[in-house]
């Protein structure tokens, strides 16, 4: 009787159990939280042109990150192709000053860690060397922000590289064509949600034909101008210095008129519809959800609350509870709010799994959708939320020199104020269940699913 | 031309920087205290910080499974996030209850399914997670444990570690087994870093395996997601190419594996391994070692300590003769793979490896190039999914060929220059580049104190965490002579293992 043994063993176990201190977390007197968010004023520093830099220390290793952040992004191209043409340059020309593959060798030279990124409303340069680098590597920054070799040669390349991606959708019900994964059916997603609209614009191979360098450059003039820009600089640095150096790579950058952020139409939603695109894989992909409208101040700190309980936590939330921990059916199941800055963002839901089990999947997460809408949450959850949001996620942003610059920075480029961290903490505690659940009400549309699923044909759901 | 200059300063420079490594780069203020019962607890002090990264590393993983089993350690850690006793039972009286019929009908299946082994083996070769050897008493069995592990979950709330963590600030929850280890991680306030403590010492103590089958499944979810990827297969072949004996290069788990855990086997696992004299505690924050070891002591010290669990020591026979793979795929992109033992951490040769894996990469691309060969060159150490082992492993050379009819011209041209370069030093500013990225590496890992953290937990598994500054030392001083030695002593054709991938219709 090996197994009666085992659990006898258990059982002695539970009984020495007694030596050790089990308090249940809720009774261990764990102290109230004591953080305070840094003082962006610490940091901030604003050049006569307009432009503003945040400048952190943080030395623990002999490393610098530069990092700056522009308020442009693909939406404010109205000669389509100028963005990705102009994010081609910068991350492969560099500086005009540099042939691109001058530009790469220097990046080499200094093992930088080197990252352009290209959003719908917003782009960011990051560059990371270690200090001794560091003269060097701010010289290249400011050229690369300011004077970005910009050629014919980056129009073309990009207009190779969109033709293929424009043929993406043309699977949709048809044979099956590409690798499946949850990055697939969130492009797949995305580019439904967005069919029709700014956000979901996309370049074809002809508007390359008619752009120029002249336009690409013209861009570029338009939206890299000081006081459209937010430098973040964290390192082993001496900020004083550092300051000084700001200045001096940006000071002479002549002040000039910032554009007016793009005026964004509100999203049109549609009726619940399945989109199958299927592959012959060993698993399958869902992804659902609908757009979402600029959520206004008033109701942001409850629509985080109540996606945090539902599914944004991605390990204690229904969702999760009520796919991965009960049934085993799938390694996550998870929600995304995605907010835009001036337009409809998306709420969507994901998960992924062994094709048999995706419709128990689906159902399972879709009736957590229609639960949160129909009865407030408990105490017990709410605390829970309340916890992580502003003890833990809040946190980390300020965990150090390189994460405080760089919050405050995008912060700042967004709103030209610090408020809404000043006072996060305060109104995320405020949040009540009935506001978790009017939340819940407006901004979860079970009607308007688009539901996106990649797989198997005969487990596509029905 | 004013950047050419700069570019030839920077190289000067690399120079340089090498040839006066400092040991101050990489030091470590690592304090120790070692508990009566056996348990580690080091601490880098960060009076500062308001957060602390705790880990809790224990000594075990897949080197440790028995073939049939495999996976089970990595199982082993998804079970012990089900809770305990005192976290997530509603009625633990009861709850005990159940598991305790819920293991004598495991016991009754397990008995079952032996005696009808030669009425219901498969015999067949294949197998996948869907098939199921079955008989209407096994089916009535499994029944009653599925009836009663519904029952449980009905007095049971899920995920309780994790809730109390998010709870109180608790981020980065997750949890990792690998070859040579199995570690929780969490970064926390520090003011509130006993509540680490008081879920650990729980979990390692008293962890309750519910919901036993539904989350073997997740493990074959995950075994699925590996498989959907085309190299998955191909790697896994060379991985039983380059090694026969060692578990090292036996990946974590097949799908008939997920089907054979047992609960018993589990529990063995872990009253064997989760013992304070095989535990490590690492801490990196706003925590100092002293108001530390009598937290620890409260939450640690009545664990007793046991008899020490024996180190997995595999090693692979002395190699007679050059072996190779050649795999026809359809889906895969034709290519060379070369690979050679090495050994594993704590041998003076490894950290020379790393410098050799950069030095050589950008080498061997130019003489590809050179010879008009097109593709990518990847150098590395993977096995599985981990890159360093405390045993020996591989050095893989993957050249990705743009035309599969290449590819015996790539192989020599690749085999022809390493045994050139076991002759020949290669430039001495390759070298210099090699140490620079990695000293950058190393500064950004020990930005982050969660990656610094477990750089000091995997050195303490694999090796000691007291050799890890000197391993990093160590790459400061590779010279040329070095990688021509290790080439000469290593890159043997006795010690090599070639795989070879073409299209399929490329028969012979």
């Amino acid at each position: 009787m090996k197994r009666i043994t085992c659990w006898l063993l258990l059982v002695s176990v539970g009984q020495f159990v007694g030596a050790q201190d089990l308090t249940h977390p809720t009774d261990m007197g764990l102290p109230e939280s004591n953080f305070v968010r840094p003082d962006p004023s610490d940091y901030q520093t604003v050049l006569e042109n307009g432009l503003t830099a945040y400048v952190a220390r943080a030395d623990q290793v002999p490393l610098v990150t530069l990092s700056a952040f522009i308020r442009v992004g693909t939406v404010d191209d109205d000669k389509q192709g100028a963005a990705e043409s102009l994010l081609e340059s910068l991350r492969h020309s560099g500086p005009a000053n540099l042939s691109p593959d001058e530009f790469t060798a220097t990046l080499k030279a200094m093992t930088a860690d080197y990252v352009v990124e290209m959003h719908d409303e917003w782009t960011e340069i990051s560059l990371n060397v270690p200090v001794e680098d560091l003269h060097l590597a701010m010289t290249l920054f400011a050229g690369i922000v300011r004077t970005p070799g910009i050629s014919s040669e980056n129009i073309s390349k990009v207009a190779l590289a969109v033709v293929p991606e424009a043929n993406d959708l043309q699977g949709e019900d048809g044979p099956a064509l590409y690798e499946g994964s949850l990055t697939a059916t969130v492009d797949r997603f995305r580019d439904l949600i967005y069919a029709d609209h700014p956000y979901g614009s996309k370049p074809s191979g002809d508007d390359f034909d008619e752009l120029s360098v002249a336009d690409v450059t013209e861009f570029h003039a338009t939206y890299f101008v000081p006081g459209n820009v937010v430098l973040s600089i964290a390192g082993d640095l001496d900020i004083d210095a550092m300051h000084q150096e700001v200045a001096k790579q940006f000071g002479s950058w002549s002040r000039q008129d910032v554009s007016k952020p793009p005026t964004i139409v509100p999203a049109v939603g549609s009726k619940t519809r399945q989109h199958s695109f299927p592959a012959e894989k060993l698993q399958s992909w869902l992804v659902f959800g609908h757009h979402l409208p600029l959520v206004p101040d008033r109701d942001q700190a409850s629509l985080e609350v109540m996606n945090y309980i539902l599914a944004g936590g991605h390990l204690w939330t229904r969702m999760t509870i009520e796919t991965r921990y009960k049934y085993g059916y799938t390694n996550d199941a998870s929600g995304f709010l995605t907010q835009k800055w001036f337009g409809p963002g998306t709420y969507d839901f994901r998960s992924y799994s062994r094709p048999e089990v995706i419709k128990p999947i689906y159902k399972n997460m879709l009736d957590q959708i229609f639960r949160i809408r129909d009865e407030e949450v408990s105490v017990e959850e709410l605390f829970v939320a309340v916890g992580a949001l502003t003890e833990g996620t809040f946190q980390i942003q300020y965990l150090d020199g390189y994460s405080a610059a760089r919050n405050f920075a995008l912060e700042y480029l967004r709103y030209r104020n610090h408020e809404r961290s000043a006072s996060y903490v305060d109104r995320i505690r405020a949040v009540t269940g009935k506001d978790v659940l009017a939340a819940a009400r407006k901004y979860l549309r079970p009607d308007e699913m688009q539901i996106v699923l990649v797989g198997r044909p005969e487990n596509l759901l029905n | 031309m004013k950047t050419l200059p700069l570019l030839l300063l920077i190289a000067m420079s690399l120079i340089a920087q090498g040839a006066m490594a400092q040991s101050s780069r990489y030091d470590l203020p690592i304090k120790e205290h070692l508990f009566d019962n056996g348990l580690r607890l080091l601490v880098i002090e960060r009076p500062d910080e308001d957060r602390v990264v705790g880990k809790i590393f224990t000594d075990m993983g897949a080197l440790n499974e028995t073939p049939g089993q495999l996976g089970s350690a990595h199982f082993l850690e998804h079970l012990m996030f089900k809770g305990t006793p005192t976290l997530g039972s509603r009625n633990w009286t009861v709850e005990k209850g159940l598991h305790e019929q819920i293991n004598a009908v495991e016991d009754a299946l397990t008995e079952a399914l032996n005696r009808s082994r030669n009425d219901l083996r498969e015999r067949g070769v294949f197998h996948d997670y869907q098939h199921a050897t079955s008989s209407p008493e096994i089916d009535e069995l499994r029944t009653l444990i599925e009836t009663l592990n519904i029952q449980v979950l009905e007095l049971n709330d899920e995920g309780p570690m994790k809730q109390w963590y998010q709870a109180y600030g608790g981020t980065r929850l997750t949890a990792t087994t690998e070859q040579e280890y199995m570690k929780f991680d969490l970064d926390l306030p520090a003011d509130r870093v006993e509540l680490f403590l008081r879920v650990e010492a729980d979990r390692m103590q008293n962890s309750v395996f519910r919901n036993f089958d539904a989350e073997r499944m997740i493990l074959v979810e995950q075994r699925l997601g590996d498989l959907n990827r085309a190299e998955t297969d191909f790697r896994e072949a060379m991985n039983s190419l380059v090694g026969r004996v060692s578990m090292v290069y036996v990946p974590e788990g097949y799908n008939n594996d997920f089907s054979q855990y047992t609960r018993e086997y589990q529990r063995e696992l872990y009253e064997t391994y989760f013992v304070p004299n095989n535990t490590t505690l690492i801490f990196i924050g706003g925590v100092t070692l002293e108001e530390m070891v009598p937290k620890v002591d409260q939450y640690f010290g009545a664990m007793e300590r046991k008899p020490e669990p024996a180190r997995y020591q595999g090693r692979e026979p002395l190699p007679s003769a050059e072996k190779r793979l050649m795999w026809r795929s359809a889906v895969l992109s034709p290519r060379i793979d070369i690979r050679y033992q090495i050994p594993g951490v704590g041998h003076p040769d490894r950290p020379h490896f790393e410098v050799l894996e950069i030095a050589l990469a950008e080498h061997l691309r130019n003489v590809m190039q050179d010879a008009d060969i097109d593709g990518s060159l990847d150098i590395n150490t993977r096995v599985v999914h981990t890159t360093r082992f405390g045993v020996p492993a591989s050095i893989n050379f993957e050249f990705i060929l743009a035309d599969s009819d290449q590819a015996a011209v790539a192989e020599k041209t690749l085999l022809v220059e390493m045994a050139r370069l076991s002759d020949e030093n290669i430039d001495v500013t390759a070298v210099a580049f090699a140490q620079k990225a990695l000293r950058t590496k190393w500064y950004r890992t020990a930005a982050d104190p969660n990656s610094l953290a477990f750089e000091i937990g995997h050195f303490e598994v694999m090796d000691s965490w007291k050799t890890l500054q000197p391993y990093l030392e160590a790459r400061d001083a590779t010279t040329v002579d070095t990688i021509r030695k290790l080439i000469g002593r290593y890159f043997i054709a006795k010690n090599r293992s070639v795989g070879v991938v073409t299209t399929a219709e490329q028969q012979p």
